[in-house]
């Protein structure tokens, strides 16, 4: 299990390295407060199962001994794209979240509610939108590799239960051009557009290093599993 | 093992190896033609389907974990599967008389993914099997209630989100409360799902590939695979 007791001084770290995936970059960076270092992953790495885990480990084993007292991750459990994970000379700090809407709703809770409510929900930020995929990237993506009718075919199987798109404004401004992708999206899926606005506190507390229990910590050569995301 | 007098056991096991690079290359019109000739030339229905158009399916599924192969490649190799298994699947219902066994197949609540969950029913069904398939975002009560109106003897559940794999430990308990956990048997599957996970919740089976989605039910049953 993980500990709460890492050996370093939770409250007061000095020296962090957050790795995190791009599609936050925007919403990370504002907290930077001179004692971080952040390094940020190609969202790619998501779409083949396995590879998120093996780069991260490899980015994990290179960050040099003594220049750190921890690494947090910009990840949540991602489809177990973390487990295995394991920090051979540093603590290690995740969000304790299924994946990267929690941190961009702001919380576990709120991102269930919208899940239960709404669970044809497709999520975008501007994050997603640029660095990430939308249907419509995916759409483009089949035609340049099959054709426009394979494409449709194989975009349709992939959203036919997709009711609503729900873009989160996570303050970036100006927000204009992501809605207007975003509703592009919505209208060639003719499915609904909604808009929300996200919450930044996660993204502060995971810069600057107030956690709580949000986060979990695991001490020096600790390894990630599934379970210590998942509710008894 | 093969019935047939034209062609040399070589020349079935071409064919085969075709078969199976035509589920591979997407390739609809030849797994057509060839499953339609083998039937004809009496090939036996479960050489056709373990020897051709299963291992190309597998071959596919094992390009997609690797990276090489992406959604819209698992898609059209599913098609063409599909369409071997529905000329199988007559056949094998009416060879076996009965249907091997029903199961009752759907993805957890509030999860509205079915790509693997397709696949897996179109493996089950071209085995014989009556799959009744609940669709998506399927609650407990609803997996209990079928399964006990078609009195299935296999309980198949997906999930792709491991915000949402919980809701198959409520499903299985929920089963137990209605008395039904020792009859029925449950498998459980998707990409989070684990075969720690699935003892951990009382889950019969973990089936980590669509493609052997048979196999473990049949395992289950003990019939012979």
């Amino acid at each position: 299990m993980a500990s709460n007791n890492a050996s370093f001084n939770r409250d007061a770290p000095s020296k962090l390295l957050v790795l995190a995936c791009a599609v936050m970059e925007r919403e990370l960076l504002p907290f930077q407060n001179g004692r971080v270092d952040f390094r940020f992953l190609d969202y790619g790495l998501h779409l083949t199962p396995g590879n998120l885990t093996k780069v991260l480990q490899r980015e994990i084993d290179q960050v040099p001994e003594g220049v750190y007292d921890g690494i947090v991750l910009g990840y949540g459990l991602c489809s177990n794209g973390v487990v295995g994970l394991q920090a051979i000379n540093h603590p290690l700090v995740i969000p304790r979240v299924h994946d990267c809407i929690s941190l961009f709703l702001g919380s576990s809770d709120r991102y269930q509610e919208e899940a239960t409510q709404h669970p044809g929900t497709y999520y975008l930020t501007p994050g997603w939108i640029e660095k990430g995929e939308t249907p419509l990237s995916k759409y483009h993506s089949y035609a340049r590799s099959y054709n426009e009718e394979i494409a449709g075919w194989v975009l349709h199987e992939e959203m036919k239960h997709y009711t609503r798109i729900l873009l989160i404004d996570t303050g970036i401004s100006p927000m204009s051009p992501y809605r207007e992708i975003a509703r592009r999206n919505a209208e060639f899926l003719k499915i609904s557009f909604q808009e929300l606005r996200g919450e930044s506190d996660l993204f502060q507390r995971l810069v600057t290093g107030s956690w709580g229990k949000d986060f979990l910590f695991l001490d020096k050569g600790k390894c990630v599993k599934q379970e210590m995301f998942l509710d008894p | 093992m093969v019935m047939n007098h034209r062609y040399q056991e070589s020349e079935i096991h071409q064919m085969l190896q075709t078969l199976s690079q035509a589920v591979v290359m997407r390739d609809c019109k030849t797994v057509q033609e060839l499953t339609e000739r083998m039937v004809d030339e009496r090939v036996d229905l479960f050489v056709i389907l373990n020897q051709g158009l299963n291992p190309g399916m597998l071959w596919a599924c094992e390009q997609f974990r690797k990276g090489t192969f992406h959604v819209p490649e698992l898609l059209m190799s599913s098609r063409a599967l599909k369409i071997g298994m529905n000329i199988l699947r007559p056949l094998i219902r009416d060879r076996e008389r009965n249907v091997v066994g029903r199961v009752v197949i759907g993805t957890v609540k509030f999860d509205l993914h079915d790509i693997g969950k397709n696949l897996v029913n179109i493996v089950l069904e071209g085995n014989g099997f009556e799959v009744i398939d609940l669709g998506v975002d399927v609650s407990p009560e609803k997996f209990v209630r079928t399964v006990e109106k078609h009195e299935a003897q296999i309980l198949a559940m997906s999930s792709l989100l491991t915000s949402t794999m919980g809701w198959m430990k409520s499903t299985i308990e929920l089963l137990r409360e209605a008395g039904m956990k020792r009859v029925v048997r449950t498998v459980i599957g998707g990409a989070p799902v684990t075969s720690i996970f699935a003892h951990n919740i009382g889950a019969d089976a973990y089936c980590a590939e669509a493609t052997s989605a048979a196999e473990t039910v049949k395992r289950l049953l003990g019939i012979e695979a």
